[in-house]
């Protein structure tokens, strides 16, 4: 039996760790630790909750939007305040955009090269890697040119050893397969990808003022004050701006990340195998269409043991089942207690040990849905529209397998989903559905302007006494929702239950794992001093715990510690 | 550019002394002020619209805390970056050296900070990081002027904006 630690230690501030235990070349159990206390929630306490959202979004610095999101629905459920349809359908396009910003990073430039080496590119043929791109797709940047011009930039960073932007990849691992055409396409979509991930964060930027960290949500609807003539509020240039970007970025998605998805499926057939996990799904419904958040355009629900008929939905902004089914356990966490609470009487006392694998090991909480642990996330999502019958959903999973099934030649069912490629795939489709109902969404809200309501803002007042919201919102890593206990206007509790602690979480009271830890089991682990392959599972996932603390590492030369015992 | 963690004691740096920078200078129109928070590679969209950048932070590093370090943007971006778990690590080095390879990023980059002493969560700095305060802002306004941008003192200084500290009412 091997132990392998991976611990990045270049962050003082915390981050994720990983311990797997490796037995003949596979992973036989494994511990998921968060390692940094967060607590946001605290200095929540006695603020006026019009102002929540403001701090929420600090919590993260890459998920700030949708912590903003989340804050605004959970103070407007505890007022049941209704939303004017503009400020919906603005929101909506922030949330969509983010979205196709924060996907096409994670897969193109957070976890490609965990599929693609970047030196076999060097070898590669660049006509030949320009035909297999134009067999793929119509996208006018798989030219010949292209390609010899992407190889030549490379041998220029090779020759000015400026490689440094690659070298968190394992170059020349044994579990690396993908032909050198591959792999210099591969490159030559990366580099593209920079430019796509920044018109969609424009969007994000046009509409919410400044990203990162928005400034036009308020509870009760936006700040963007409507005037199609008027050069200083939201406009008709600034709405036309906006549409072209959404067009750009839906070409790209569509051209691009979709067929790339499918290559490399189709060349690491086994990752379709390996890193299903805990097999109960949850996601949220999302992209509300009316005042109330009672019609969604994707929908919500859970599924349990990977059954598609067990599909239960989530249907509306006050949904009971969502609401009374959650609870966090604290069994394994560093906070002082053993057992499960709601959120609404959730707790944030930390009481640190020190990492026992079978005592407390984590900063995360185990959060858990009618007491079984939950993935969420792209797969959650599909799956769940999949098995409600969403058309955009299954139309472009259909797609997907059939595209990746005829590149490896098989027939491949939705079943793949469940698995660490099939978790990008997930992505993927996602990203395609939503490019599409972002431009619905635009031309909602401008149908709506032109039938003359500008109304943007429904004012909040709080009464006396104590009132509880919940709102959830379906964020790229997953569900996520904010609970907010009110008394006399001020805020009382509150906790955030994000996705990458449903995800990261460890062991709940009766000893369940995390979505996290149970993917790893199985998981072939070639050379525990290189284990790529445990980072291919956890990344598939694409965890967000360290990015609420920036101190630059200026100095730091030090690579993720890999220790094995 | 301030770039920290405003809700996390030291990290706050950043956003403090661009707070404190507006609140005693009068800044040209061609110098932009932006509290990035802690950007992942949404940071990209940021750099690409200025020919230099001028960023503070609060900085890992040898030494003390409280005590000021400066980089320049080849010092940042040389060596090599660390395999993560979570993709999200901050990205300040990453999001340049990305925009450096499809030659989009400012062409001109300086770092400046102080070593934390105290990073959880809470809000204002330590005393010694708020000492340090002052010697950053001469670095600030030295970069400036070396670009070439005229800084005015305020005739009448107004209190920085530190919202992050105002206690819960």
């Amino acid at each position: 039996m091997t132990r392998v630690t991976i611990d990045p230690v270049t962050r003082i501030e915390g981050h994720l760790r990983i311990d797997v235990e490796v037995e003949n070349g596979k992973v036989k159990d494994a511990w998921s630790s968060g390692q940094m206390w967060r607590g946001i929630e605290l200095i929540l306490k006695g603020r006026d909750p019009r102002e929540a959202w403001f701090f929420t979004q600090r919590i993260c610095g890459v998920c700030t939007t949708v912590h903003a999101i989340a804050s605004v629905r959970a103070v407007e459920n505890a007022l049941q305040l209704e939303i004017p349809l503009n400020a919906q359908y603005i929101r909506n396009l922030i949330v969509a955009a983010h979205s196709l910003h924060d996907h096409v990073v994670h897969f193109y430039h957070l976890s490609a090269l965990d599929w693609v080496d970047v030196t076999s590119a060097l070898k590669a043929d660049p006509a030949k890697a320009a035909a297999l791109g134009e067999s793929l797709s119509a996208w006018p940047g798989n030219s010949r040119r292209h390609m010899e011009g992407v190889k030549k930039k490379l041998e220029s960073f090779v020759a000015g050893g400026q490689l440094g932007i690659f070298t968190n990849g394992y170059w020349g691992h044994p579990a690396m397969k993908l032909p050198p055409e591959v792999n210099l396409l591969a490159v030559a979509h990366y580099l593209q990808a920079l430019d796509y991930q920044r018109k969609a964060n424009q969007v994000v930027a046009i509409l919410g003022g400044k990203t990162p960290n928005i400034q036009n949500l308020a509870v009760g609807g936006v700040a963007n004050a409507i005037n199609l003539d008027n050069p200083s509020t939201l406009n008709m240039e600034k709405l036309a701006h906006v549409r072209d970007l959404l067009l750009e970025v839906k070409q790209f998605v569509e051209q691009v990340y979709i067929p790339d998805v499918c290559a490399i499926a189709a060349l690491y057939p086994d990752w379709l195998g390996y890193g299903a996990g805990v097999r109960n799904y949850l996601a949220v419904p999302d992209l509300p269409l009316d005042t109330k958040g009672e019609k969604f355009d994707m929908p919500g629900g859970t599924i349990f043991g990977g059954d598609l008929k067990t599909l239960k939905p989530i249907t509306s902004f006050h949904d009971e089942y969502f609401r009374d089914n959650v609870a966090e356990s604290v069994a394994h966490a560093w906070y002082e207690g053993s057992g499960e609470l709601h959120p609404y009487e959730g707790e944030t006392k930390p009481q640190y040990t020190d990492f026992d694998a079978r005592g407390k090991y984590s900063w995360c909480k185990s959060p858990r849905f009618q007491g079984k642990p939950m993935q969420v996330g792209p797969s959650a999502e599909v799956l769940v529209a999949f098995a409600s019958g969403h058309e955009p959903t299954k139309r472009w999973a259909t797609k997907v397998l059939d595209t990746a099934g005829s590149i490896a030649k098989v027939k491949l069912t939705p079943a793949v989903i469940e698995s660490t490629l099939g978790r990008h795939a997930a992505r993927a489709v996602r990203c395609a559905v939503l490019a599409e109902l972002a431009l619905k969404h635009w031309q909602l809200l401008v149908d709506n302007i032109g039938r003359g309501d500008t109304n943007i803002f429904n004012p909040p007042t709080f009464p006396k006494g104590e009132i509880r919201g919940f709102g959830f919102h379906e964020a790229p890593r997953g569900t996520l929702s904010h609970w907010a206990v009110i008394a006399d206007g001020k805020i009382k509790n509150y906790q955030a239950v994000v996705p990458s602690t449903w995800n990261a979480g460890p062991r709940d009271g009766k000893g369940q794992p995390g979505p996290y830890e149970a993917s790893l089991i199985g998981n072939p682990v070639a050379d525990p001093q290189k284990p790529l392959e445990a980072l291919r599972t956890i990344h598939s996932f694409d965890p967000c715990l360290a990015c609420a603390v920036h101190t630059v590492d200026a100095e730091g030369r030090e690579i993720a510690r890999v220790k094995v015992l | 550019m301030g770039v920290g963690n405003v809700l996390m004691h030291d990290d706050a740096l950043g956003p403090y002394v661009l707070e404190s920078l507006k609140a005693k200078y009068d800044l040209p129109p061609e110098v932009t002020v932006f509290d990035a928070g802690t950007p992942g590679l949404d940071l990209t969209l940021f750099l690409t619209e200025f020919d230099a950048l001028i960023v503070v932070d609060a900085l890992k590093g040898q030494g003390a805390p409280g005590e000021v370090k400066t980089y320049t943007g080849p010092q940042l971006q040389e060596g090599a970056l660390p395999i993560t778990l979570s993709p999200h690590e901050p990205t300040l080095r990453e999001a340049l050296m990305r925009m450096a390879l499809v030659g989009k990023g400012p062409g001109d980059v300086f770092l400046v900070g102080a070593i934390p002493e105290v990073v959880k969560t809470g809000t204002g700095l330590s005393p010694r990081v708020r000492a340090a305060v002052p010697a950053i802002e001469q670095h600030v306004l030295r970069e400036l002027l070396r670009l070439g941008a005229t800084v005015a003192a305020r005739e009448s200084r107004h209190e920085p904006d530190l919202w992050w500290e105002r206690p819960a009412a």
